[in-house]
Order: C-alpha cells, then sequence, then structure tokens
C-alpha cells in the first residue's frame, strides 16, 4: 500500500502542461529544437550529443494540491491535511508527468540544402484525473456520503513507458520555405489506460430495507501491455525488462513528424509543426479488463420458508457476478500517441550582425525577436491549449537567450527563461519554466525544466 | 563576455533565491485510513400465516439462517475494530414480537448475540436499535459463518389468526468502522 502511495505522490509532484516546451520551440538552431519542429534550420555541418545527457527534459504538473499542502511540517495530523486536499480537489484536476531522456542524438548536413538528424530517447508520459470520488471513499468509506453518487467516470487516466527511435530530414526549399520531417519507430515497455469510463456507485435511504445500494450503468475498462506476464498472470517487477523493452520491445509503433518554416520577410518568420502523429500496437502481455453492468444491492431478505432453506449470501454474491461481470482478456488493442500541434509567429528585429556559418559564408541575423506561440494537443478527451508570448535576444554570437510567459488552463502567470551558449564546438542549454515557483519549489504546482550539452561542428 | 556574466548572474540568483520549504515525507507513517462503510443487512416482512405449520398449529417461534461471508474476508478481520448494528421494525400484530439475532460458527453454535429485540403489540413507530461490537473484545466473532434471525411471539394462550394481513416488518444495517496503516 505504501508502495502505491509512494507512486502517487511522484506522480502529484510531478506536473506539467503536457509537454509543452515553449522555451525550446524554434530556439537557437538547438539540435533538440528540430524535435519540436523538424523544419528547424541549423548552419552547422554535424552534431553530437553527449549520450544520456543532450536532451534531458522534464515537466511535471499537479492541479488542486503541491506537496506543502500533504506534508509541511506545521504540527497539523495528516489525516486532516489529507481530508483537506480531497475536498478541495475537483472532477478536472489532473496530475501529469512527461520525462525525456535523450540516450543517442546526432546529425550531419548533407548538402546546402538539407540536414539529416537521428536519436534515440526514453521517454515517460502519464496523465490522469484525480479520481477523488475513489479516495473519498477510500478514505472515508460511503456513511458520511448517503445520497452522493460516487462517479467511475474519474478512473481517466494514461501512462505510457516508451523508447522512440527516430530520423528526420529538414529541406530549406528556398529562402522563404523550409519543411521537416521525421519518422518515428516507437517501442514500448509499459501502457496502461482506462478511459470513457461511465457509471456511478450510490447509497440511498432505502424503501424494502434501511439502505438499498446503486451500482448503476457501471462501463469500466482498463487495458495494459507490458505489465502482467501473460503466462504467469504475475506482474512484471523486473525493471531491467522495461528497460530492455524500450529498445525494439514486442510493442511496437510508427509515427511522423512534420514542420514547416515560411519567412514572409527577412523579419517575420511563421512556422508551425505536428508531432507524433503515430500509433504503438499492443501485442505482448496485454490484460484487458472489463466491468459493465447494474446491481442492486438492498441486504438479505428472509422468507422464513420452512420448505426452502435457501443460501441466500451465495444467491446475492452469484446475482453481482451476474449482473455485474468482470471479463479479462488478452486482446490486442493499439494505442495512439498523443498528437501536439505547435505554431508560431516570429518577428526579428534590433540590430543586424553577421555569423560565420558551415559553409564560412556570413550569415546574418537580428538581434532581437518578438513572436507568439500556440501549443495544443489532445488528451484524456480534453484538448489542452497554451498561448506563449516571447522575446529572444542574442546576447553575443555564442549566446542566445529567449524568455517566455505562457497563458493555459493551469497557470496565468507562468514565466520562462532559457540560455543555449557556446564554447568552441561544446553546446549547452538549459531551460527553466514557471520560474517564479522557484521561490518555493515544494508549493509549486508545476515545475519544467529541459538541459543538455552538445557538440557542435562548423 | 559582460554579457556572459549578466545571464550568469540571473542564473545564479534563480539558483541561489530557489527555495523549497521544509517537508516531513515522514509524516506518511502516521496516516491511517478511517473509513466508515455502511450496507444493508436484512430484512424482511412477515405474516400471521407463516407461523402455522401444514397441520395449521401456530408455533410461537420461527427463524431463518443465511450464510454470510464477511468474516472470511481478510480486509475486514484485519482492518475493522468496530461494527453497529442498526434495526427498524413495525409490529401490526396483536402481540408483541421478540427478534433474536446471532452470528453462528460452522457448528451453527453461536459466538455472537446481539440483545434481543422487543416489540410491543400494534407498535408501528418504536425507537431503532443500536448495538456495537468492539471486535477486539468478541474474537469468537471471526468465526461466524453464518446469520440466524429468530422471531417469536408472546405467548399470549390464543392463536393468531392465519388469514389477518397485519405485518411484522424488519430491516437492518451494519456499519462497518475500519482502521488501517498504509
Amino acid at each position: 500500500m505504501r508502495k502505491y502511495l509512494f507512486f502517487l505522490l511522484t506522480l502529484l509532484m510531478i506536473k506539467t502542461v503536457a509537454q509543452n516546451r515553449q522555451i525550446l520551440y524554434n530556439f537557437a538552431e538547438l539540435p533538440q529544437a528540430s524535435l519540436l519542429n523538424p523544419a528547424v534550420k541549423t548552419n552547422y555541418k554535424f552534431h553530437i550529443g553527449i549520450p544520456l545527457l543532450s536532451g534531458i527534459s522534464t515537466d511535471i504538473i499537479s492541479t488542486g494540491f503541491n506537496l506543502t499542502d500533504v506534508f509541511a511540517k506545521d504540527n497539523r495530523n495528516i489525516n486532516d491535511k489529507i481530508a483537506l486536499v480531497l475536498n478541495q480537489l475537483k472532477e478536472n484536476d489532473i496530475v501529469s508527468i512527461n520525462t525525456q531522456v535523450e540516450v543517442l542524438s546526432g546529425g550531419f548536413r548533407i548538402n546546402d540544402k538539407m540536414y539529416f538528424n537521428f536519436g534515440f530517447y526514453q521517454e515517460i508520459d502519464a496523465i490522469g484525473n484525480i479520481p477523488v470520488d475513489f479516495f473519498k471513499l477510500m478514505t472515508e468509506g460511503n456513511e458520511p456520503y448517503l445520497n452522493k453518487n460516487f462517479s467511475a467516470s474519474q478512473f481517466n487516466y494514461k501512462a505510457d513507458a516508451l523508447g522512440v527511435l527516430h530520423a528526420g530530414i529538414s529541406k530549406e526549399v528556398n529562402d522563404k520555405f523550409s519543411f521537416g520531417a521525421r519518422l518515428k519507430i516507437y517501442s514500448s515497455a509499459l501502457n496502461m489506460e482506462s478511459t470513457n469510463n461511465t457509471g456511478t456507485f450510490n447509497t440511498v435511504e432505502g424503501s424494502n430495507n434501511l439502505l438499498t445500494h446503486y451500482f448503476d450503468t457501471i462501463n469500466l475498462t482498463a487495458r495494459t501491455s507490458g505489465l502482467v506476464d501473460a503466462e504467469t498472470d504475475e506482474y512484471i517487477d523486473d525493471e531491467g525488462a522495461y528497460i530492455g523493452n524500450t529498445f525494439f520491445g514486442s510493442n511496437m509503433g510508427l509515427g511522423v513528424d512534420f514542420g514547416i518554416i515560411y519567412k514572409f520577410s527577412p523579419q517575420l518568420e511563421f512556422s508551425a509543426s505536428i508531432l507524433d502523429v503515430g500509433f504503438i500496437n499492443h501485442t505482448k502481455n496485454v490484460k484487458n479488463t472489463k466491468v459493465e453492468g447494474n446491481f442492486t444491492f438492498e441486504g438479505v431478505d428472509f422468507l422464513f420458508n420452512r420448505d426452502d432453506s435457501a443460501n441466500f449470501w451465495d444467491e446475492i454474491n452469484n446475482q453481482f457476478k451476474s449482473d455485474l461481470p468482470t471479463t479479462e482478456n488478452q486482446d490486442s488493442y493499439i494505442s495512439w500517441r498523443p498528437t501536439k500541434m505547435n505554431a508560431a509567429l516570429k518577428y526579428s528585429f534590433g540590430e543586424r550582425k553577421s555569423r560565420i556559418c558551415y559553409d564560412n559564408r556570413p550569415k546574418d541575423f537580428y538581434t532581437d525577436a518578438l513572436g507568439v506561440q500556440l501549443y495544443s494537443t489532445f488528451r484524456l478527451s480534453q484538448s489542452q491549449i497554451a498561448l506563449t508570448g516571447f522575446y529572444e535576444k542574442v546576447l553575443t554570437k555564442n549566446i542566445q537567450t529567449k524568455f517566455t510567459y505562457t497563458l493555459d488552463k493551469f497557470s496565468s502567470a507562468n514565466v520562462g527563461a532559457g540560455l543555449s551558449a557556446r564554447m568552441g564546438n561544446f553546446n549547452v542549454y538549459a531551460m527553466l519554466d514557471n520560474i517564479l515557483s522557484y521561490r518555493n519549489l515544494s508549493s509549486a504546482n508545476h515545475v519544467s525544466l529541459q538541459l543538455g550539452f552538445n557538440l557542435i561542428f562548423n | 563576455m559582460d554579457s556572459l556574466k549578466k545571464v550568469a548572474l540571473i542564473l545564479n540568483l534563480i539558483i541561489i533565491t530557489s527555495c523549497a520549504e521544509s517537508l516531513d515525507f515522514d509524516q506518511v507513517n502516521d496516516f491511517v485510513l478511517k473509513p466508515v462503510f455502511t450496507a444493508a443487512l436484512t430484512y424482511f416482512t412477515v405474516q400471521p400465516f407463516q407461523f402455522f405449520d401444514e397441520t395449521g398449529v401456530q408455533e410461537n417461534s420461527i427463524e431463518e439462517t443465511s450464510e454470510i461471508g464477511i468474516f472470511q474476508n481478510n480486509t475486514i478481520t484485519e482492518n475493522v475494530v468496530k461494527m453497529v448494528f442498526n434495526a427498524e421494525f413495525k409490529n401490526e400484530f396483536d402481540r408483541d414480537v421478540s427478534i433474536q439475532l446471532d452470528f453462528l460458527n460452522d457448528q451453527d453454535l453461536p459466538v455472537f448475540s446481539f440483545a434481543p429485540i422487543y416489540v410491543e403489540s400494534e407498535d408501528l413507530n418504536p425507537e431503532p436499535y443500536e448495538d456495537e461490537i468492539i471486535l477486539a473484545d468478541n474474537p469468537d466473532i471471526y468465526n461466524a459463518v453464518k446469520i440466524r434471525v429468530r422471531a417469536s411471539l408472546e405467548n399470549t394462550g390464543t392463536q393468531m389468526n392465519p388469514f389477518d394481513n397485519s405485518e411484522f416488518e424488519f430491516k437492518s444495517s451494519i456499519t462497518f468502522f475500519i482502521e488501517s496503516e498504509l
């Protein structure tokens, strides 16, 4: 039980507007920026990411509460604090974590117009509504909540652990237009999802007996792959098996990214991308569970029939299993990747300078840029949209910065900053989102950062 | 280089000024789940004819027994600290009725008996009944596999009319008080 609580709290510590990396988008010609828009133009011959360190990204969101609410040293009873948190939580509160670690990354220029890049990263991506009713039922029981509907629809989650092998190409068609595409091969180590559930449980004052319990229009479905061994029907607890399955395991999928950049003028640029248009086919170690039906329980009706002594308890058990059956199967299924869309309009201005590119030709650039970005994804049957205003400043030819202000349904005070610096061929970048939360991380509802190290060769 | 220094200064400021309030994760060891679950238990309605045997002779008590599985459930036996039994009833009979509830073991021997419930004749709104069981004080109850309800009539010396439509109603619920550490 403690293990599950720890897992839950770990999830809750982690908060993100699910994978929106608005600072990295189109920033500083970083190799990792091409993961957000494959059309990103580069001006170097080739690059190599430092293995395991070239791209580390984490983004964590918990709406409704934070660590301080539960674990602050305030001499209050933890039971009271958890009860207070549960009373404050709303049905649409979520927890979400997205973490990516780039294992390998590299790329090279094919010709003046085309750049090829490739890599392999591991990703943990989980998002779920907080099943408030379930937690209330577990912590307080049904007795304080007579007549209340405990909703099964709050079981709404999706979690993936996977490896992604990818290769992409960006092509500069002319001075105005560039496009890029990336092919991704997904290898799922773990998938758990349960969505579109319906039904309620409630206890009301009865007519035939003091109480009547209703399981009404229950339709609960949970699908897992990689979690339960299909042969032994036991949970897989070997961490090595999960890590191994991120690289060409048995549950494979395909996906693509597309991106474009169009320059209206040397100073005005539009860019857009669509990422992770793809799926994973889950065929191995699959376990699907479904509970469906209606059941009403009023207690045991004693009939005092002297000719027929019935076993009422067994009858109720059998009726429950008949009216609300639980079925399991190992049927393969497809899970769709959460498709993301980015779009940005950027206006460059300021001092016009030149830097020497890979072909020893000078390339002009402006020291300042202002713009807006729009991010959108669709998860758990809800769209998530974030609008970002940004300011970029080239401090020197080797140091670039970007500052963002992002509005989304989780926050209206999200200020972020990023820095990319080159020292010779060595590149380091770091980005912090929601900087204001760093005043007290324990009270943060949203923590997000990206950092990495590359070797870039002109 | 001045710019680099400025950026480094800003980042250092963020890192230096960032902080985390001191937290105590060991508090989780003090967390105790204390849910209270209430559930419908038994109910019945009896009429005078049910107290008569096939020869037409009135019996002054009838009983019904059913198996129950709650005490074979580890969640119950390991975590329930108290149970409260509630009952409500209505007596339209022209004589008093007493109800006796017992939990029986697999030898049909009582391992716990509730205090008898007495309902006076034609009392349509008697006080509800409530009794509680502290499980630590009644460990034999864990051996209960059946529940028996016995309804007894006051012996007035006269038989009831088996064709009378008057009823005795009985309704009950049971509430489990659980305490469970993580």
